[in-house]
């Protein structure tokens, strides 16, 4: 599969708040936990050999779960097979959940279900769209229910 | 760099919400030529495929750092996506008419996920200031909602050494009635609707008996939100569609 890979990891180079040193074992049997520089960028984790500039690799947090293992470790499973299941060790228990915390916010789709749920609730309350004004109603990225119109309402009767 | 190609195969063909999809010519990477291709948007992700039938995908372009440009071209209808940073590279497309390349661009254009980062912090501000006003209509003292998953993870782990605030237990008990799907102990980052409902009321429904109070209120907006949206949906059959207006003047 081909991808911008230069464009990638010049991404990576972007400053983080989320990076940090952690143990990690990858999804293959026989895997066994590397000291790692995991580092989050937008809906990508990548991940570097501590002394190194480029990253190993670069894991996409989409339609992913996010599961504690134990106090300090967090597991990301994917496609809901133990096969695909990175782990992550932590130096405490603070900093494993502000991981899972950070990692389960920086998808998209996630993103994207606040944006709704913030328009809905803001049309609901003041009956009108906070959308217009920047002229992106209409947009289907952000669209209630697949295509559904939100209207100015008469809100006369509230 | 390695990537994850199953994972990425796995987003492109999965259920969650495509942003656009359609026919576009995209200039070779080693061969200069044009070649259609089927691109699928979603998110911050465009993907490559021959046909939309077609199970792997030929590529993806992740779409961060870069620009959208209309660009000169012995193809008809142009666009480029471009890092302008040196040594990064410029993909060059030719849509099928100016319709779709001006739909394209527009697109692309908000595609990027810092572009929806800050949409969504705006909002989450107006929510906030929204709330706010509101309360003072009610006459209830009011405390900001924390709009954060950690409550919904700190219970769902189980973690038997945590000490759980009172808040917390209640979100317990109500996901535990009310959502079933949420007592795996799996957190995805796809929560269902109803989540974020949760912080406002844990802190409007202190009064009163929490835990009854808390679920009477949090079924309340649930119907409340799904009324609304059946009565967009009929309200939509009988609108005139809002007229499109144009991106770009080409005129």
């Amino acid at each position: 599969m081909r991808f911008n890979e230069k464009e990638l990891v010049c991404l990576s180079r972007q400053p983080s708040e989320m990076a940090a040193e952690l143990g990690m074992r990858g999804p293959k049997k026989g895997d066994v936990v590397k000291r790692r520089l995991v580092k989050l960028v937008v809906n990508f984790l990548f991940y570097f050999r501590t002394d190194e500039e480029e990253p190993i690799g670069a894991l996409l947090l989409e339609q992913c779960h996010v599961e504690r293992e134990d106090s300090q470790t967090f597991s990301i499973a994917f496609l809901d097979e133990a096969e695909r299941k990175y782990l992550f060790e932590c130096d405490s228990e603070e900093q494993c959940k502000e991981w899972m915390d950070s990692i389960i916010k920086a998808s998209y789709e996630f993103m994207r279900k606040n944006l709704i749920f913030y328009r809905t609730e803001i049309h609901r309350l003041t009956g009108k769209d906070p959308l217009e004004q920047y002229g992106i109603s209409d947009e289907t990225r952000f669209q209630v229910n697949s295509g559904s119109q939100l209207m100015t309402r008469d809100t006369s009767s509230l | 760099m390695k990537i994850d190609e199953k994972v990425v195969n796995y987003f492109e063909s999965c259920n969650s919400p495509v942003d656009k999809e359609g026919y576009l010519s995209k200039k070779g990477e080693i061969k200069t030529s044009y070649q259609k291709r089927w691109f699928v948007l979603k998110g911050n992700l465009l993907f490559y495929k021959d046909r939309p039938g077609d199970r792997d995908v030929i590529g993806v372009i992740v779409l961060e750092g870069c620009t959208v440009q209309l660009c000169e071209s012995e193809e008809q209808f142009a666009f480029s996506l471009v890092w302008s940073e040196p040594g990064l590279r410029t993909y060059k497309f030719s849509a099928e008419d100016q319709a779709s390349q001006e739909s394209w661009i527009k697109a692309l254009l908000s595609a990027s996920h810092s572009y929806l980062a800050l949409l969504v912090t705006d909002m989450e501000n107006k929510y906030r200031d929204t709330l706010l006003s509101h309360s003072s209509q009610l006459h209830r003292p009011f405390t900001m909602p924390n709009f954060h998953t950690s409550a919904a993870n700190f219970v769902e782990a189980g973690v038997s050494n945590q000490t759980l605030q009172p808040s917390n237990i209640l979100v317990a008990r109500v996901f535990s009635k009310k959502s079933p799907k949420l007592q795996s102990k799996k957190n995805s980052n796809l929560p269902p609707v109803s989540t974020p409902a949760l912080p406002m009321l844990e802190h409007l429904g202190l009064s009163l008996d929490p835990e009854e109070d808390f679920s009477k209120m949090h079924e309340d907006f649930g119907k409340e939100v799904k009324k609304l949206i059946a009565d967009w949906s009929k309200r939509r059959g009988g609108d005139e569609p809002t007229p499109d207006e144009s991106l770009i003047d080409l005129g």
